[in-house]
């Protein structure tokens, strides 16, 4: 901190003492030291502030007045080039306010995807030790093993402690899912929560992560187990929002088991709420050991794969090292694991593939946005920071160019100034000087302006993006300074090394005697700078197309079932297996049209096992959900063989449905060949444990029971009643209810109905959250920040065809000035006006024109690219292009029309009067 | 000399100056005359305003008085001078001529 200051106060002194005469120098110099003493009480930021306030005024206030001039040339040389670019800024100032808005635009645009993408890659870095922290991940052994999985089984952690010395701490996180918490229950007014953000923490957890406890010992809080901590925002909504934190130390909170039964945990701790930038986040967290039952009782040491397990290594470990070693463990300690349960050795498990553990340093976790599987909290999406990145850099680039265009342009109105100044002794050097201060000049103006507006803007960028961004915390980040006042210059080169160096290397005789003013060189690059820039616009536009194109074709596909008007109950589960009695109810309610019970519902259905055909070997991963007849008479899926399962046929809850994929999965042929080769009859069986074996009755044809993004995979329908299926009861269950479109017209009605369901479940179990969801509507949230980065990049898209338009715009408004005569005498001459609209605007026209055919090939190759990564992707059409072209077209038209009606409307008498 | 009359703000500064006592350097000057005043201002204004003073003659200077809080640096302290205190009489002098002439205050 004292070195930030001495550093602030230093650039000050050095500035003062090259501009302020020596014998005032230290009493200036003591003044402000004591004023900033004087005003740190009042924040450091603002003494700073300050500071830098009154030594400016100093330093201009004694430069202003006669005896106190300085005699210092550098100074009086910068003062001089201030005063020419001021004056030459006012003298245009169409050309002025075109270059500012130009480069506000970039850079605000700029500096919004800067913060954007500093704040993707910036996740978890506010643990005191993130630099040391890696979560490891493994082969997701349930499925493909060459698919990362972000979980390992308990044992990962104690193998890591017992032989990597390398690791300080090995911590463990298991994600309990969704859990019901009650409040005084035996009081007389309980209340229920529903918590999903929910894990269990062992006791050196917070001795890895710092999190930021209000009360309560971080070291002691789960060494025993029926520990809890809460956040704040917890804590407030359980115990009251007046009551305070120590008051919550030692309440009692009850949770409910899997049974049905509740179990009481004690307040330990209270943290503050968790940032929004961190990839664990949870509202309620339990001692482990709490768990130890249940570690005990599946003793799947090494393949029941729920816990995150993380590592803080000791400083200075070199981690691939340790990445290296490690992998010796799995094949070390599964064995008896893999023995125990699928009676198979670890080759026969593994099959060949390593068991890779991989180490995986925390700040990554969030920005890869991967592994994927199992993996919880926020993720990132990396493709996203690069787009945006790109368009970043490509967007400044168009406003750098619009600048080196405008200033080239106008040089014939400077050809002069340099022509004379060159007469007067000006070296080359001193110009190009002059010329990099202006864009300069500019580039920080902008850069100023545009703080302004990111500022005013960002709360809506926020809203748009679904982010938390914010400007104000890097202003007291001298780094942040450092990095804008070297873009400001680097930008300023950039923009201002090619009018430097063109405008300085005129010839004064023929610049004073006017031979540059019409028809002087530079137009091709100028040209070609126009072609570059429209190229990038027409690209953007299309791209946007069709990144807009795909979400509303995967949005709308059709997903193999009827997903609309789907009502949704959740928490089935805690009304314990036998829910018949519910179901009645809801079959009598008249809304309803279809009722049926699920163990999961699209598009999230997750769960899975390993299986294979009886009498083959090949072990095949399918999906699995338990359910119902009803459910899938209310997802109108389509049998395309045998028959949904029978409630008058008893044995039929042992049977199994098939999906289409799951057929061909297991070797048992594709659709066309039902007819000679049935599935229906085969037997599929579980690969592990008593390999329970299953008869398939029936084949559905393929739905998407994953978001569409995926393709489908193979799924095994099990009747919920199958009570030899080994978590048999177990799970969150759902009721799903179709509505009667003629009984529920309106919102009105859904909401008294979803208040009469409401109330209805409470009459049951009051204990029992209600909560509810829409088919459809989970469909569409899984493409939520897919449709969030749409939104995002039509804004940049805009910001980028507006730069480009300012600088058509500019041109538009030079060539028009040059060309007044020319037109002038065409109008004498006999030409209409629409024919020198014509004229005009086919010199620009053309120009876009190139563009499109350039613009056009280089976006099919990127759009193709990026569709490749979907399941399911909307065809190239070629219409796409040509309403990017037009439309593009049309921007430009209308964007010169007026500088081309104007010049073509002008009494020529007046263009060929002056002189 | 004469006609060099004292603006407002000049004026004030002295009259800050006088108040001092030999303890008048820039900040104790701001600090005064934001007091009497009750408006804000930046130290660059008060020294610019100083040398000016002492430019006409009004003022005169000499270094000394380095503390701690200054990071062992000087501080030039001001006092008036003759002519100093004859303008600034002479200025309230005007004043309080003109005033007598106010009919409104004549009740």
């Amino acid at each position: 901190m004292s070195k930030k200051m001495k550093k602030g106060a230093s650039i000050i002194r050095w500035m003062l003492s090259r501009t302020i005469d020596e014998t005032l120098l230290e009493e200036f110099l003591g003044d402000l030291h004591e004023m900033y003493e004087e005003r740190l009480s009042k924040g450091k930021f603002y003494a700073q502030f300050m500071r830098w306030i009154d030594a400016f005024h100093l330093m201009f206030g004694f430069l202003s007045i006669g005896p106190f001039r300085t005699q210092n040339t550098t100074f009086i040389m910068f003062r001089s080039m201030f005063k020419i670019a001021w004056r030459n800024a006012l003298r245009q100032k169409q050309f002025t306010v075109l270059n500012i808005l130009g480069l506000t635009f970039g850079v605000g645009t700029c500096i919004l995807i800067g913060l954007y993408v500093h704040d993707e890659l910036t996740y978890d870095t506010f643990h005191k030790k993130a630099d040391r922290i890696y979560r490891v991940n493994q082969p997701n052994i349930w499925g493909d093993w060459n698919q990362l999985s972000s979980s390992t089984g308990p044992n990962v952690a104690t193998a890591l402690r017992e032989d990597v010395p390398e690791f300080e701490q090995v911590t463990r996180l298991l994600s309990l899912g969704s859990q019901t918490v009650a409040i005084g229950l035996n009081a007389e007014h309980s209340t229920a929560f529903k918590e999903t953000k929910f894990y269990a923490a062992e006791e050196n957890f917070f001795d890895v992560f710092s999190f930021d406890f209000l009360v309560g010992n971080p070291e002691t809080v789960f060494l025993e187990s029926m520990n809890m901590v809460l956040t704040l925002e917890t804590a407030y909504k359980y115990f009251g929002e007046d009551v305070f934190p120590e008051n919550v130390l030692g309440r009692t909170v009850e949770l409910k088991d899997y049974d049905g039964s509740w179990k009481t945990y004690t307040v330990k701790g209270i943290v503050s709420d968790v940032p929004h930038k961190s990839h664990i986040q949870f509202d309620v967290l339990v001692s482990l050991k709490s768990q130890s039952e249940m570690m005990q009782m599946h003793g799947w040491k090494w393949i029941w794969t729920a816990f995150s397990t993380y590592g803080l290594v000791k400083e200075g470990t070199n981690i691939s090292r340790v990445e290296e070693n490690i992998q010796v463990l799995p094949p070390k300690w599964a064995p008896p694991t893999t023995e125990r349960i699928f009676n198979q050795s670890f080759e026969e498990f593994t099959n060949g593939h390593p068991w890779k553990l991989d180490l995986q340093p925390l700040s990554e976790i969030y920005s890869s946005g991967s592994p994927s599987v199992h993996s919880f909290g926020p993720t990132g999406n990396p493709q996203f920071v690069k787009i945006f990145g790109a368009i970043g850099i490509l967007v400044l680039l168009l406003s750098a160019i619009n600048f080196m265009n405008l200033s080239t342009a106008r040089s014939a109105n400077r050809a002069k100034e340099v022509g004379i100044r060159k007469v007067l002794g000006s070296e080359r050097k001193a110009l190009w000087y002059q010329f990099i201060l202006e864009s300069i000049l500019f580039v920080l103006t902008s850069t100023l302006l545009a703080f302004f507006i990111v500022h005013g803007s960002i709360d809506a960028f926020n809203s748009l993006a679904d982010k938390n961004i914010s400007l104000l915390p890097h202003l007291n980040n001298p780094m942040f300074y450092g990095i804008v006042l070297l873009f400001i210059i680097l930008l300023g080169l950039l923009a201002g090394s090619y009018p430097a160096f063109y405008l300085s290397a005129f010839k004064p005789i023929e610049t004073l005697k006017g031979k540059l003013s019409i028809g002087f060189n530079g137009k091709g690059l100028r040209n070609g700078l126009v072609v570059f820039q429209f190229t990038i616009s027409i690209a953007l536009i299309i791209c946007t197309f069709f990144v807009q194109k795909q979400l509303s074709y995967a949005s709308a596909m059709d997903v193999g079932f009827a997903r609309n008007n789907i009502l949704q109950l959740h928490n089935i589960e805690q009304f314990g297996f036998d829910t018949e009695v519910l179901k009645t109810k809801l079959e009598s309610n008249p809304a309803f049209t279809n009722v049926g019970k699920s163990f999961g519902l699209p598009p999230n259905i997750w769960s899975g096992d390993r299986y294979k055909a009886k009498g083959g070997d090949h072990v095949v991963q399918l999906s699995n959900v338990r359910t119902e007849e009803d459910y899938l008479d209310l997802l109108e899926l389509e049998f395309l063989a045998g028959r949904n399962f029978d409630p008058s046929r008893p044995n039929d809850k042992y049977k199994v449905v098939l999906n289409e994929t799951a057929v061909k999965t297991l070797g048992w042929g594709e659709k066309g060949s039902f007819d000679i080769d049935s599935p229906i009859g085969k037997i599929v069986k579980l690969a592990s444990g008593d390999e329970d074996e299953f008869e398939v009755i029936g084949v559905v044809k393929d739905f998407n029971f994953n978001s569409v993004k995926r393709e489908i995979r193979p799924l095994v329908i099990i009747h919920h009643f199958n009570d030899k299926v080994w978590d048999y009861g177990a799970g969150l269950s759902y009721y799903s209810m179709r509505l009667d479109q003629n009984t529920i017209t309106n919102s009105s009605e859904l909401l008294s109905l979803l208040a009469d369901l409401e109330g209805e479940i409470a009459e049951i179990d009051s204990t029992v959250p209600f909560e509810y969801s829409f088919m459809d509507q989970e469909f569409e949230n899984t493409f939520r920040s897919e449709q969030r980065m749409g939104t995002v990049l039509n804004l940049f898209t805009f910001m980028a065809i507006v730069i480009a338009c300012l600088g058509l715009f500019g041109l538009a408004a030079f060539t028009a000035e040059q060309r007044t005569k020319e037109l002038g005498i065409r109008k004498v001459l006999g030409a209409n006006a629409s024919e020198i609209v014509w004229i005009f605007s086919s010199e620009f026209t053309k120009l876009i024109l190139i563009s499109i055919l350039i613009a056009t090939p280089i976006t099919y190759y990127l759009v193709d690219q990026w569709l490749n990564g979907f399941a399911y992707r909307t065809p190239i059409d070629l219409w796409v292009f040509a309403a990017a072209a037009f439309s593009a077209l049309m921007i430009a038209i209308i964007t010169i029309g007026y500088q081309s009606i104007s010049t073509a409307n002008k009494n020529p008498v007046l263009s060929l009067k002056d002189e | 000399m004469k006609n060099k009359g004292l603006g407002e703000f000049e004026e004030l500064i002295l009259l800050a100056v006088c108040i001092l006592d030999g303890s008048a350097y820039g900040i104790s000057v701001k600090k005064e005359v934001e007091k009497h005043s009750g408006r804000s201002i930046l130290l660059g204004a008060v020294h610019i305003t100083l040398y000016r003073l002492q430019d006409k003659g009004f003022l005169k200077s000499k270094l000394g008085g380095n503390s701690e809080k200054r990071g062992d640096r000087r501080k030039r302290l001001f006092s008036i001078t003759e002519t100093g205190m004859q303008q600034l009489q002479a200025a309230q002098d005007v004043r309080q001529k003109m005033w007598q002439f106010i009919p409104q205050l004549k009740q």
